[in-house]
């Protein structure tokens, strides 16, 4: 989870999430380089004593910050697509959960060997336990195995939710009749936080998502698997 | 503000950021990057003007974005290649470990092929 006042991303916690971090860091250097250029213009700009008010044209400058910028935004785009092409892949899930948003919690459907299906409502603050999180503990966790890939399908039962776990890369909307599929495989067991990402009424920051991710022997032994 | 670090975890370093947003010390080859690409501008703005004893800011500003921008991509490409290798590498010896003795042995497979 983010801790108190963090503004940079997460540690990653799947394959995605560390491209997608790796594409972050590229991208700041680029604009850490055009800032950096973009002051000293302006300080140039601010302490010049030369004041020319004749200048008509000057092709060759406007040639440079035509074609500069273009490239700049190529090497942005490539590893974007790279990226982005990279989330679709088809990677055999080897389990499928439906997690349905609902004003205001989300249920959990795992419906691939057994009928398992719960509620997922925000602890409320009076049955937090000492050492459990204000706001982003949940009454029932999403238990899911690590290193094996997982298909998740977000819906939605009333309005638009969005379904965000930010240390995997993920974030997909809950759209009332669609189903929208992502997948993901988890590199490391651990407890996942997440919110809902789309305004979704007066609760809409009361309904956390938890993901509890083990290891695949555990995993099997659990309630899933011995419905 | 950072939760501690459990013992025997890396501590992670001060984030010295860089006009407020570029981790230099936590973002792999930002520091080296900067590094060289500040040392590229004394040296491209201070040659430029001992040579020419005209202004050199301009010349200096350049060698900055360029040196920069030079090591950051020979170090990034560098880390990616780094970091394929050490998972692959995690990959093996996770292989090894699980079929180790059984007839799925890379090591076997490996060693019945040369032996052929």
């Amino acid at each position: 989870m983010a801790h108190a006042a963090q503004v940079g991303l997460q540690d990653a916690t799947s394959p995605i999430m560390e491209e997608l971090i790796t594409f972050h860091d590229h991208a700041l250097m680029i604009i850490f380089l055009i800032c950096s250029l973009v002051l000293y213009a302006l300080f140039l700009t601010l302490t010049t004593k030369l004041t020319n008010t004749n200048i008509s044209d000057a092709q060759e400058m406007e040639t440079v910050w035509t074609i500069l910028p273009a490239i700049i935004l190529v090497l942005i785009a490539l590893p974007s697509l790279r990226i982005l092409y990279m989330t679709d892949e088809v990677n055999d899930p080897s389990l499928t959960i439906k997690s349905i948003g609902h004003q205001w919690y989300w249920t959990y459907e795992y419906t691939d060997y057994g009928g398992l299906i719960f509620n997922s409502y925000m602890l409320p603050p009076l049955f937090l336990e000492p050492g459990d999180l204000r706001l982003l503990d949940v009454d029932n966790r999403v238990v899911l195995p690590i290193e094996a890939p997982i298909r998740m399908m977000i819906t939605s039962q009333d309005v638009l939710h969005s379904w965000a776990v930010p240390t995997l890369g993920l974030k997909t909307d809950a759209i009332p009749g669609r189903l929208n599929q992502t997948t993901f495989t988890a590199t490391r067991p651990g407890v996942y936080y997440g919110q809902c990402s789309e305004i979704c009424g007066a609760n809409h920051s009361f309904m956390p998502i938890v993901l509890e991710l083990i290891p695949l022997k555990i995993f099997e032994m659990g309630p899933v698997f011995t419905l | 503000m950072a939760a501690p670090p459990e013992p025997g975890e890396p501590e992670e370093r001060k984030s010295l950021k860089l006009l407020g947003f570029l981790d230099v010390e936590n973002t792999p080859c930002a520091r080296h990057s900067i590094l060289y690409g500040s040392l590229g501008s004394v040296v491209a703005g201070f040659g430029h003007f001992l040579f020419t004893s005209e202004r050199s800011c301009d010349v200096g500003v350049g060698g900055f974005i360029l040196v920069t921008l030079g090591c950051w991509f020979h170090c990034r490409y560098n880390y990616a290649k780094q970091r394929i290798q050490e998972r692959i590498a995690r990959e093996e010896i996770k292989k090894k470990i699980l079929y180790e003795g059984t007839h799925l042995d890379p090591e076997r497979k490996h060693n019945g092929s040369s032996s052929n």
